[in-house]
């Protein structure tokens, strides 16, 4: 009875006291309607808290120029920003403990450790996906495949900048997802993927916007894709295009939560994330879109699409039965090597012309 | 030297008991400290910037990078040096052949606190980027466990060889995540021999360790490759021929190795400052070839990726490697020459492989299965072990036919270096504190037992001035038919006979004469006893009874039988 007069408080409210909602700094799209679906109603029908959702594109300098004066309360960020944003102190360090609930909840979420300013809450893959009318015999099923012109000509869409095609460089050059953080951390081992990308360098057309590899694959703008799991699922799912994803190579990155420093209203904001970080937050989320939660007792939680009724656990990046080759992506290693990557990475650019 | 004998030892299922907890509990503990080895050398090599993985991440800061990639490894080194000289009784590094020799000569291990210290300061060489390896500490390490078991009083006779090679046994198992390559090390290396009474409850050990390192922690193979084959038959000449040319790089290799200790004493005076200077070197020289610090897990890899390196690259790295890691070790840096061979091998097979397919023009089936043979064939002539590398490529690389390439290469390479140069660099470094296995386990062992250990004083002997009458009478007496004709300083002057009167001897034993050498020299001898004089001054010491170096031989020869057959 007090959660529903709440509930009619908050509705009542709500409008006028625009400036009491949460605001939560995320991505926008089909990732924003999957969050606000899951887990920003359902906690505004728990609690009478209003959730406001603020877009960004996700990186430091705009966490640095918008969060104080826009009063952002709560930030949805890749693992790595967040590890450079917390080392600035931008962000308010966070007690896992507390917000995760209870001493074993450590060990549920293992291996995607909580830094000092982030809790991880969803896992994404960098994946590579191909159009299925292109390959009608043959399909690719490893990521060798993606630098393999003559077996599977046509076009390649790869993301503008360094972040994961180094990687799968190496991969297809038979290292071990082990190994290749300590190869690229060396001159040789870049130079060796850049090499790895001269191969294709003729057949890429290059995309700044999450949002368009699977559009380039679906317009047959490529044939083969490096992009986000969820984007491609959505495109396969909406039966817009057959695109398919190689599971092999994935590079598992984690999303996480924070509290930005300037926020006024830390202890709301920490109980929000409590709730989001609970595992049917995460698996109401997971079942929405394809990323998979960062807790273990989260996994047995998740059904099926309850628009599609496609059954999410296998579409998950992280799902338990999936084969072929994984690369966590270690975020330490990104956010400090990033100058460097991007450095090289233009260099090979203008090789070019 | 007596045979043990039967009734001392305890019952067979007691034996079976403590063989088999002896073997768990040293495996366990082997494989535990293996592990807790490799994962403070790594650390260590995260926090001094010698791993790149953490020296890229510094790079916006490139004077930090270049001072501790000085640093590291020269203050490394003095501590090294330091702790060597202040906390160790033997004052050295411990290795392998300290392990050899304690398992062949059922002696103790060097003290368990110049164990600990070369085990601190062989984590403090790796973990600064000295250019040695990580195994040969470890088996030492593991063998450090098998020796504690010596202190118990439990009646199964070779217990202690059995339990050191257990230890070592595990440690390699763990190590390289390589238990059959673990077993057969232990008996290839250390026991020499195969009965089932040691194979028994190492194997236990090997898959003590193998458990440890794959169930409970789940430590991927180290070498994972792809590899679909040989693609032409003509391939495996060559890689007989790599054999034969990484032989003889590695005796190059070992005899640097054994020169550079000599070399670099008469260099700089103060013991514990050498390997500081050693680390200086290879911190200079890593300034611009950062591959050479440390073990070079990255390098290794990259050897088997076609065109990672240039030609020329190569062939620097693989001189500067040789150089930097005999330097190391002669310096007195705690470590071994397995993970450094390794590296130098698949350098060099990367550097055949390039030749003879960019040069010669040569279809091949890629630099992948050249740069593992090579690693293989470099490492089997300096450890002196060709079955324990053959099987390190099965299970590194979870490839078959990577092995069978790798095979040819070990066995050729062995066949030369074995010819050229020795077994082993560990045998080398053995024979020349005087233990020689060249010849067999047998003739070592009887090569380390002094003829003096005989010496009986019952034999007669007569000075100048004795009157021949009495002295025959004492021989009757005594039942001799000879005495020993001493001059007045006690010096051997002759062999005195009743029947032939006063003849010089026809065989004389020296104080630092052995029984495999006593053995040898008395072929064709006639006579009760021989006598041993200094070999210095010719004093006279005693006589040796002909039956006695027989019956010691007899013993020895039935103690080999009985630990080298024993099934329990």
């Amino acid at each position: 009875m007090p959660r529903f007069s709440l509930v009619l408080l908050a509705l009542l409210l709500g409008a006028p006291l625009g400036a009491q909602d949460l605001a939560v700094a995320t991505w926008g799209g089909a990732y924003e309607a999957a969050q606000r679906k899951s887990i920003f109603t359902p906690y505004t029908e728990a609690t009478g808290q209003a959730v406001t959702a603020v877009q960004y594109d996700g990186t430091v300098a705009a966490l640095r120029a918008r969060a104080g004066h826009e009063g952002w309360d709560v930030i949805d960020m890749l693992s790595d920003q967040a590890r450079v944003a917390c080392a600035e102190g931008l962000l308010l360090p966070l007690d896992a403990q507390a917000l995760a609930r209870g001493p074993d909840a450590m060990e549920d979420f293992s291996p995607h450790a909580a830094t000092r300013c982030a809790m991880p809450q969803n896992v994404y893959a960098r994946v590579l996906a191909y159009d299925e009318r292109a390959f009608p015999g043959v399909k690719p099923t490893r990521i060798e495949g993606f630098f393999d012109t003559a077996r599977f000509p046509g076009k390649r869409a790869v993301q503008r900048g360094p972040d994961g095609i180094l990687e799968w460089a190496l991969l297809a050059e038979g290292v071990p997802p082990e190994q290749v953080y300590g190869l690229l951390s060396t001159d040789r081992g870049l130079r060796l993927a850049f090499r790895k990308l001269d191969s294709i360098r003729d057949d890429i057309v290059w995309w700044n916007d999450p949002a368009e590899p699977a559009h380039m694959l679906a317009e047959r703008r490529a044939v083969m894709a490096e992009g986000f799991n969820g984007r491609f699922f959505d495109m396969a799912a909406r039966g817009a295009a057959p695109v398919d994803i190689v599971w092999d190579g994935r590079i598992i990155g984690t999303e996480v939560w924070a509290i930005p420093a300037t926020t006024d209203r830390a202890q709301a904001a920490r109980d929000f994330l409590s709730f989001a970080l609970r595992p049917s937050s995460m698996a109401r989320f997971s079942e929405l879109i394809p990323y998979g939660p960062t807790r273990r007792s989260a996994f047995a939680q998740i059904g099926l699409n309850p628009a599609t009724g496609v059954p999410m656990r296998v579409h998950l990046p992280n799902a338990p039965q999936h084969g072929g080759r994984a690369l966590i992506r270690d975020s330490a290693w990104n956010a400090n090597t990033r100058d460097l990557r991007q450095r090289r990475f233009e260099a090979w650019l203008k090789q070019d012309e | 030297m007596n045979a043990a004998p039967e009734s001392k030892s305890a019952r067979p299922v007691i034996r079976m008991m403590v063989l088999t907890a002896t073997a768990l509990c040293v495996g366990a503990a082997a494989s535990f400290a293996a592990i807790a080895f490799v994962e403070l050398v790594s650390a260590l090599n995260a926090a001094f910037l010698v791993a790149p993985r953490a020296r890229v991440q510094w790079e916006r800061l490139p004077w930090l990078i270049t001072l501790a990639t000085l640093l590291v490894p020269t203050l490394g080194g003095l501590g090294v040096g330091l702790l060597h000289r202040h906390l160790s009784p033997q004052r050295r590094p411990l290795g392998p052949p300290d392990v050899i020799c304690a398992v062949q000569f059922h002696r103790p291990l060097p003290d368990t606190r110049s164990g600990l210290v070369s085990t601190l300061t062989a984590i403090l060489s790796l973990g600064t980027g000295a250019s040695v390896g990580q195994y040969g500490p470890m088996v030492y390490l593991g063998a450090l466990f098998g020796g504690a078991v010596r202190q118990v009083r439990s009646g199964v006779p070779n217990l202690d060889g059995i339990a050191i090679s257990c230890g070592v046994a595990a440690a390699i198992a763990t190590a390289f995540n390589a238990p059959i390559a673990g077993l057969v090390f232990a008996h290839e290396v250390v026991l020499r021999h195969y009965a089932t009474q040691a194979f028994a409850p190492v194997t236990v050990a090997s898959a003590t360790g193998y458990v440890i390192a794959n169930v409970i922690f789940e430590r991927p193979a180290l070498f994972l490759v792809e590899f679909p084959g040989v693609a032409h038959g003509y391939e495996f000449g060559l890689f007989a021929l790599l054999g034969v040319l990484v032989a003889l790089a590695a005796i190059g290799f070992m005899r640097l190795v054994l020169a550079c200790g000599p070399w670099v004493a008469g260099l700089i005076s103060h013991p514990a400052l050498r390997p500081g200077a050693a680390g200086l070197a290879v911190g200079l020289t890593a300034l611009a070839l950062p591959d050479v610090l440390g073990i070079g897990t990255e390098t290794l890899r990259f050897a088997t990726i076609e065109g990672a390196f240039g030609q020329g690259e190569l062939i620097v790295l693989i001189l500067a490697k040789i150089v930097l890691t005999a330097l190391c070790i002669g310096a007195g840096f705690s470590g071994g020459v397995f993970s450094p061979a390794l590296l130098i091998g698949s350098l060099i097979g990367a550097l055949f492989w390039a030749l003879a397919s960019g040069v010669g023009g040569i279809a091949t089936s890629g630099v992948a299965v050249y740069a593992i043979g090579a690693m293989m064939a470099f490492a089997s002539a300096v450890i002196g072990a060709p079955l324990t590398c053959i099987l390190i490529v099965f299970e590194l690389t979870r490839n078959y036919d990577i092995t069978i390439a790798a095979m040819v290469a070990v066995v050729f390479s062995n066949l030369v270096s074995h010819r050229l140069f020795g077994r082993s660099l560990f045998d080398i470094q053995l024979a020349r504190r005087g233990m020689d296995f060249s010849k067999g386990r047998d003739r070592a062992h009887l090569a380390v037992l002094p003829v003096t250990d005989l010496l009986s004083d019952a034999a007669i002997t007569i000075g100048p001035e004795d009157p021949p009458g009495k002295v025959d009478a004492r021989l009757a007496d005594a039942g001799w038919r000879q005495a020993f004709a001493l001059d007045a300083e006690g010096r051997l002057a002759g062999v005195y006979s009743p029947s032939e009167g006063r003849t010089p001897a026809t065989l004389i034993f020296e104080d630092d004469t052995s029984l495999a050498d006593a053995m040898e020299r008395m072929r064709g001898f006639v006579g009760d006893a021989v006598p041993v004089v200094t070999r210095e001054g010719g004093r006279y010491l005693g006589a040796v009874a002909e039956a006695d170096i027989v019956s010691a031989w007899l013993d020895h020869v039935a103690r080999t039988r009985e630990e080298e057959n024993a099934a329990l």
